[in-house]
């Protein structure tokens, strides 16, 4: 019963059906707020998510770097409660940072020190005993493939390494919870891939619940079960990438031969949301409800157009992302220097 | 070892107070500092002089020695470890002097043990773990406060021990113990006052040659100054403005070394402006370091 042995847990929680409520959530937060001055950084968030790898995505200034300070009891909400782990979000910042491991984004090296001293001092910060900090040091530190380099200064790491390094760090007191802020930011794509690997390889083999924050979308749609879309300090979007598609409704991509530029024109006249594809030959189309394929191929017997390609068009995440933002900024073009592919969604006006 | 072979182990375990992570950041600090080999120069500087103070008490009172000549050793290194010396204690003539050596090691120390945690962004690495600001500003000066009690300090008591053993009796300990509180109570003024002032100019200037520039002729050019308004206006309190000579006058306090109630109120009056100023360089500092984005 770890999650209920956290300090400064409302007596509400002693109750048996609270106590199962507790085991199950991971994050369980109800209305939290946070203000820095006039500017809301969030905005009655509430969220319950359940362990497993959750990715949390959201433009710069979304409220992403604020949660993660809620989570990490760093920050005190103006209002709201909840818990995270068992712990109370407003009283158990400490007790929480000692459930939780936390991989800075930043490099973080402390000049002059091994690799097994740095993983050493991580786990006596937590509060761990030296003995035991010292013994699971060398065994974290094998565990990321750091075992040979582990008595090499830090100045001598890679930048993969230092990643790996920091992961080592955040796992040594054995938390329940990491917390990985752009695990493969800065690797080039072989050592991204090991870091991806890595982190699969820790979440198969423990178990453990991960929150990755990451720009990097395709690594959280690689990596994560459930997805967080922030935006504008509140939660817009939450859920599995499956339930998130659901709203894609009857997307398809349709490609054709020749010149379709009547085609085209004439699925925009009979109600469909057309956008152009990086290729002229290709579009993607929302349908209204009541469309039959019937009716798509006889418009385009109409055209004499000859269809090569009718297949669902399935969101990958960073569709998906700009589709929810723009939804929810009623047609704004969400701010991002994400990836092109995501871009041309937005332009759809679905 | 590769992923492929080998296995994650959980660890169970009763997590301790945050408050003993201050002791791992100060054994984390001294073994930056004695990994550099620059930092050990500084230190055996230091060491020469406490050698020499060494011999020096060795010969005094193992050879019989002419006058003139046990006055000259005497002259050398200023050293008269009886208490009954007044200003010339020979203990904060030790002391003293080794502030010099303590002053150059924080120059470079400074940068190493506080400027590179704001330089490389390894502040975050501290403050994301179960500690909290407090813990770590206690734990860096606590860092440069182990730097010079090893150069002052421990040398000193050395020193006392050393002649208390060569004067062949437990006497010299006995009727001169408060000494030793006198020499601890100048090495926490000057453990207190100079990590204060190093880890606050450290974390706002953060690259060794700003520190190094900053710290040392901050301390010279005051001392000027204060020389220099001394002598225009033949008002001694100028003196005052000088933040080595208040350590000093402070020190001195400590020993009880002062004949003159107008010298005792000086070194009070040293000591308030040293008190004031320190206070002002924490409130800095906990602003600086407040100042950090933990998640950024």
């Amino acid at each position: 019963m770890a999650a209920l042995d956290c300090a400064g847990v409302s007596g509400a929680v002693r109750n048996a059906s609270a106590s199962v409520r507790l085991l199950m959530h991971l994050v369980d937060i109800h209305n939290v707020s946070r203000s820095y001055g006039q500017v809301r950084a969030l905005r009655d968030v509430s969220m319950t998510l359940n362990p497993g790898v959750i990715g949390l995505v959201g433009n710069n200034g979304a409220g992403k770097s604020t949660l993660l300070k809620v989570l990490l009891g760093l920050l005190t909400p103006d209002s709201g409660h909840g818990t995270i782990l068992g712990c109370d979000i407003l009283h158990a910042s400490g007790d929480l940072r000692g459930r939780v491991g936390y991989m800075p984004e930043a490099a973080a090296v402390i000049p002059m020190l091994k690799g097994v001293e740095y993983v050493t001092l991580s786990g006596d910060l937590y509060g761990m005993p030296h003995r035991d900090a010292k013994r699971r040091a060398h065994e974290t530190l094998n565990y990321v493939g750091l075992g040979e380099l582990r008595y090499r200064k830090l100045e001598e790491y890679s930048t993969g390494n230092v990643q790996r390094l920091k992961l080592a760090a955040a796992l040594i007191h054995d938390p329940k919870l990491l917390l990985l802020d752009e695990p493969t930011n800065g690797l080039d794509p072989e050592g991204r891939e090991a870091m991806l690997e890595l982190i699969e390889d820790l979440i198969a083999e423990t178990g453990k619940s991960v929150i990755l924050c990451t720009h990097l979308l395709p690594d959280v749609e690689r990596l994560c079960q459930q997805i967080v879309v922030l935006h504008r300090g509140q939660v817009i979007r939450s859920g599995t990438m499956a339930e998130l598609r659901h709203d894609v409704g009857n997307r398809f991509e349709i490609g054709w031969q020749g010149d379709g530029t009547a085609f085209v024109a004439a699925l925009k006249n009979s109600g469909a949301a057309v956008s152009t594809d990086s290729q002229p030959d290709r579009v993607v189309a929302q349908f209204p409800d009541g469309w039959t394929s019937a009716r798509l191929f006889a418009l385009a017997r109409e055209h004499a157009t000859v269809l090569n390609l009718v297949r669902p068009d399935e969101e990958n995440l960073e569709r998906l992302f700009f589709r929810v933002t723009e939804e929810t900024s009623g047609g704004a073009k969400p701010v991002s220097a994400a990836a092109s592919n995501g871009a041309e969604e937005s332009r759809h006006g679905n | 070892m590769g992923i492929d072979n080998a296995h994650y182990y959980g660890w169970q375990g009763e997590l301790q107070s945050p408050r003993w992570a201050t002791l791992a950041i100060v054994r984390i600090s001294l073994l930056q500092v004695l990994r550099r080999k620059l930092y050990w120069i500084v230190i055996s500087l230091g060491m020469v002089q406490f050698l020499l103070f060494w011999v020096i008490i060795y010969v005094v009172t193992q050879f019989k020695l002419p006058g003139d000549f046990q006055r000259e050793m005497h002259n050398i290194t200023g050293f008269s470890p009886k208490p009954d010396f007044g200003e010339e204690n020979g203990y904060v003539t030790f002391m003293q002097n080794q502030s010099v050596v303590v002053m150059i090691l924080l120059a470079f120390a400074g940068s190493l043990l506080v400027g590179s945690d704001f330089r490389l962004r390894a502040l975050p690495f501290y403050l994301s773990r179960r500690i909290d600001r407090r813990h770590y500003i206690i734990g860096k000066l606590l860092s440069i406060s182990a730097l010079i009690s090893l150069l002052t300090v421990v040398p000193a008591i050395a020193l006392f021990i050393e002649y208390g053993m060569f004067t062949s009796s437990t006497g010299y300990w006995r009727e001169n113990w408060t000494m030793l509180l006198s020499v601890l109570a100048y090495g926490a003024v000057m453990c207190a006052s100079m990590s204060i002032m190093i880890v606050t100019l450290s974390a706002y200037l953060q690259r060794v040659a700003p520190i190094a520039i900053t710290w040392c002729s901050g301390f010279a050019m005051l001392n000027r100054l204060s020389g220099y308004l001394k002598d225009a206006t033949d008002n001694d309190y100028w003196q005052l403005i000088d933040p080595g000579r208040d350590i000093r006058l402070v020190g001195k306090l400590c020993f009880g070394a002062f004949q003159t109630a107008k010298d005792q109120w000086v070194a009070e009056l040293a000591a308030m402006i040293l008190v004031c100023f320190c206070a002002l360089c924490l409130v800095a500092l906990v602003h600086r370091v407040r100042a950090v984005d933990i998640v950024e």
